[in-house]
């Protein structure tokens, strides 16, 4: 199988405001230096919790953040070295869907408008096509055409999605960025986008990177999946891998927080694993493993080494 | 509830349309339209009816209110009549109001969108050139440029709208940074939109409403800065003016109240009326008000 | 009698297309130290159940239409506003689904704490900063004293949702109503904040009304669980009924519709269940079943509103549940 997209020692870093005149300059480290592979037609999940650089490394690796170093290709060509015009061409490939179906629509204008505008931008067809266009895509993530000249305050949360979702097949994308799309959604309404993209996906050959912080979703709806902590990616492996066989003490501790059916009240069910306090500060990160001072099986070594990541764990632990 | 359109059918309309039919429902929106509507009608019209000329003398000094017949509102301290000149003032009065507000706002958004955009250094040079000029005390400058050259009404309304501006580029800047961070502007870049469309297609009209209101604002302290002006004797006194009118009566006020009083009104009703209309115009662009 | 009972409770709101009814003969009952789950989509009346009980129905445009709320047998409808401030925060206390915006900005956590033990207790400011610092370091804050000197946004969501509840017992309530406590958290924050909970009802006996779309979270805290739908109750029961056994088609597609956690078997997983469409806006409600256009069951029957009936442990509003035919 091809690689669509495929991201070498991505590393984005935030300059900080200056404390004082003479302070030196700090910097956020949202992503360190991380490497993944998307493969044609499959879906990548990104997991992690907020402040895990999630969402920027996904941004990143489609350049719409800020000063990222390393590289990203999309079917073999470096993102990071193509002029702005290009880059402006290529984005009919690569499209986007937010997790805020409400900050995601421009609320002025109407939603035919709105789907129509990356085919007005990418100068794609003339205006009749485009017209027939719209209904269509409309069409194909369920929403009617009579509902074609409304303002999206006019839809509900889910329909939202649904337009977001038509603006960004509009293009006939191949790959498709998903930044938490169904984390605002209430779960009835989640599990019709959840669906709905899984059908796309097998209609029209999408590729995803997924972007959760669910992972009731993550193994829903991804191939291959990736976990990370403060920037870094601590685990990576096959959906059947993760969830039968976690290693990382952090994609463990994830997996038992996660709400379950199974886990009653009335059985006085406990949880396995319980994770104390938060993340540390993305400035300043401690020096060896991020994890490490939450963690139940810490020793020595991880507070003074970060550990590399091998056989698709970043753990000195688990890869003794 | 959020739903509660979602099984109604919007005919498709053109936005201006929409946006009429959204403002007729604002009352006092329409009441405003009405007054500044018959304002301006009376000053491009209004001496076809009373056709007495403003400068002229017509009468003895300070003749009050409804005792002559011919002078409903009186004369002034050198004896013309009042009606006639507000009829006459009216239209410069106005003209410098629009023709400030607009000098404002074309600045004033200009440099605020470039600085809240971009942000950076871009950002730092033009808040240093908009603090110059917010600290150049306004009253003073105009005065400076008004006397340097002719003190004709153009003069006047760019005085007013170069010490107005920085105002509406601090509200524009705060709001252009706000809605520059909504992911409909990212969704905008990630379908290939250029900055000036992301400015000018996005944001802009996002950031209308406080600019709409402040706008209308801008129309009456720069009715007020006018007559400001006139009345410190800086008006351009070859033409009638509201303001020129209080400014050439000020001496005499205790004496006759009328020729100061009538002008102030009809500013005040304009000012009053301008105000009405830019909060119904917000109102009318705003879809989320729409369907009401 | 139970400690809280909500009978028949009937809410309006004025709207733009008239008086809608948001909570139609809502009936509810909390014990002591028990948690009653309340679950449903947005829009179901979950929210206003809450704030209803709380005296907090913004008046106008809502409107307590009829019905009675009982807290310990005093009746809380029509009770004077000054009475109502005195049980708010002292006999019944809410905690909010956003941890930022409902906590003070310019005031240090210790302090709002303080100020709301100052409220009902007759104690003075030292004593009741101290107890604060005491009360943050029950909800697990650690370095309560200092912390208590922190300012809301010094602090993490998780610690700010943790203040929120230290706020919220500083005084023992005897009814604890949590609104979607943890949507805004991470999972691994979410699973303390609840473990939280579970412990507090354990300590001081208190009853919890836990408010939430997540069957997840019903499972892991609820002792008894309403479902709600378009400001009814369509079923009502032990949690585990619930869960196991659902009889609503509302309520089954709910618990179906829940991305599963189970191992990763090979390929991937079948489509999710999914409740189709949206529910419907108050004001387009008509005679039959709320629910019935989103029901696959849905038959002649349904034209007509079902009510909440049969087994009196685990009643059910629905024709089909009634009449078998699921």
């Amino acid at each position: 199988m091809s690689v669509i997209l495929e991201a070498k020692d991505l590393t984005v870093r935030f300059p900080m405001p200056r404390k004082s005149l003479f302070a030196e300059r700090q910097h956020l480290e949202a992503v360190r230096s991380i490497s993944f592979q998307l493969e044609k037609g499959r879906t990548l999940g990104i997991v992690g919790e907020s402040g895990s650089g999630k969402t920027t490394a996904a941004m990143a690796s489609i350049r719409l953040t800020g000063p990222a170093t390393g590289a990203v290709e999309f079917e073999g060509e470096d993102l990071f070295t193509l002029d702005d015009e290009a880059m402006r061409k290529r984005r009919a490939d690569i499209q986007l869907i937010f997790q805020d179906p409400y900050s995601s629509l421009n609320p002025r204008d109407r939603v035919s408008h709105i789907v129509q505008e990356p085919l007005d931008l990418l100068e794609i067809g003339d205006e009749a096509s485009r017209k027939a266009r719209v209904e269509e895509l409309f069409k194909l993530v369920g929403l009617r055409p009579d509902q074609l000249n409304l303002f999206p305050h006019q839809f509900s949360g889910g329909q939202r999605q649904r337009i977001s979702i038509a603006r960004a097949l509009a293009t006939n994308p191949k790959l498709i960025v998903c930044d938490e799309p169904v984390s605002a959604l209430d779960v009835a309404i989640q599990a019709q986008i959840l669906n709905l993209l899984a059908k796309l996906q097998e209609e029209l050959g999408l590729s995803y990177l997924f972007i959760s912080h669910d992972l009731g979703v993550i193994r829903q709806v991804c191939d291959d999946i990736a976990v990370m902590y403060l920037g870094r990616i601590v685990e990576q492996a096959s959906r059947d891998e993760l969830f039968t066989n976690p290693r990382h003490p952090y994609t463990q501790a994830l997996l038992a927080a996660a709400p379950s059916l199974a886990r009653r009240k009335s059985s006085g069910a406990k949880r396995p694993q319980q994770l104390k306090g938060d993340p540390p500060s993305p400035i300043n990160p401690p020096p060896g493993c991020a994890f490490a001072e939450r963690c139940p099986l810490a020793e020595a070594v991880c507070k003074q080494m970060p550990p590399p990541l091998e056989n698709g764990v970043a753990c000195h632990v688990a890869n003794r | 509830m959020s739903d509660s359109a979602t099984t109604t059918t919007a005919e498709a309309q053109s936005p201006l349309r929409e946006a009429w039919i959204m403002f007729r429902r604002n009352k006092p929106a329409l009441v405003g339209m009405a007054i500044l509507s018959l304002i301006i009608l009376a000053t491009l019209y209004g001496a076809f009816i009373f056709t007495g000329d403003a400068y002229d003398i017509v009468w003895a000094p300070h003749e009050p209110p409804l005792v002559t017949p011919e002078f409903p509102l009186g004369t002034d301290y050198l004896g013309r009549d009042l009606v006639a000149g507000l009829l006459t003032g009216g239209a410069p009065t106005l003209a410098v109001g629009a023709a400030a507000a607009a000098i404002t706002m074309v600045i004033g958004v200009a440099v605020g969108a470039l600085a809240g955009f971009f942000g950076g250094w871009v950002d730092n040079a033009l808040m240093r050139f908009t603090e110059f000029f917010q600290v150049l005390p306004a009253l003073l400058f105009a005065m400076v440029l008004v006397t340097l050259f002719t003190p004709s009404l153009t003069m006047i309304a760019i005085a007013i709208g170069v010490v107005s501006w920085p105002q509406t580029a601090r509200l524009t800047r705060a709001e252009f940074m706000k809605i520059k961070n909504l992911e409909y502007v990212t969704a905008a870049r990630a379908i290939g939109a250029k900055n000036g469309r992301i400015m000018w297609r996005v944001i802009l009209p996002n950031a209308l409403p406080p600019l709409i209101v402040s706008a209308t604002l801008t129309v009456g302290v720069a009715i007020l800065f006018e007559a400001g002006l006139s009345f410190l004797g800086l008006g351009d006194p070859n033409t009638m003016s509201w303001g020129l009118m209080i400014g050439s009566n000020r001496a005499d006020f205790l004496e006759a109240w009328w020729p100061v009083t009538f002008p102030g009104v009809m500013i005040f009703l304009t000012v009053f009326a301008v105000s009405l209309i830019g909060d119904g115009l917000n109102d009318a662009f705003n879809p989320k008000l729409r369907e009401r | 009698m139970a400690l809280l009972e909500i009978n028949d409770l009937k809410v309006e709101f004025g709207t733009r297309y008239g008086p809608v009814t948001a909570l139609d003969g809502v009936s509810l009952e909390v014990e002591a130290g028990e948690t009653l789950g309340v679950v449903g989509e947005s829009g179901c009346g979950k929210s206003i159940t809450a704030l209803s009980v709380m005296g907090l129905i913004p008046s106008p445009p809502g409107k307590i239409a009829g019905g009675s709320i009982k807290l310990g047998g005093e009746e809380l409808i029509g009770l004077p506003d000054k009475r109502l401030r005195q049980l708010r925060g002292s006999d019944m206390a809410m905690i909010f689904q956003e941890p930022m915006t409902s906590l003070n900005p310019v005031f240090t956590a210790g302090d709002q704490i303080a100020e709301a033990i100052m409220l009902h207790q007759d104690v003075g400011k030292a004593e009741a900063f101290n107890r604060a610092v005491e009360l943050l370091d029950r909800v697990g804050i650690p370095e309560a004293r200092r912390r208590a000197s922190d300012y809301p946004h010094q602090l993490s969501g998780g610690m700010r949702q943790r203040v929120m509840i230290a706020m919220a017992v500083s005084c023992q309530p005897k009814v604890l109503i949590a609104d979607e406590p943890t949507t805004a958290l991470d999972v691994t924050v979410q699973a303390q904040i609840f473990d939280l909970l579970n412990d507090i009802q354990r300590d001081f006996g208190t009853a919890i009304i836990m408010i939430t779309h997540d069957m997840g979270a019903i499972a892991e805290m609820a002792d008894r669980v309403a479902v709600m739908y378009a400001g009814k109750v369509i079923e009502q029961g032990v949690a585990d009924d619930i869960l196991d056994n659902p009889k609503h088609p509302y309520a089954q597609g709910l618990i179906a519709c829940i991305p599963a956690l189970g191992k990763g078997d090979a390929g991937r997983p079948p489509p999710l269940a999914e409740i189709p469409g949206v529910v419907p806006p108050l004001h387009l409600l008509g005679e039959g079943c709320a629910f019935a256009d989103r029901c696959a069951h849905k038959y002649d029957a349904c034209a007509k509103a079902p009510v909440l009936g049969g087994d009196t442990a685990h009643p059910v509003a629905c024709h089909a549940s009634a009449e078998a035919r699921i």
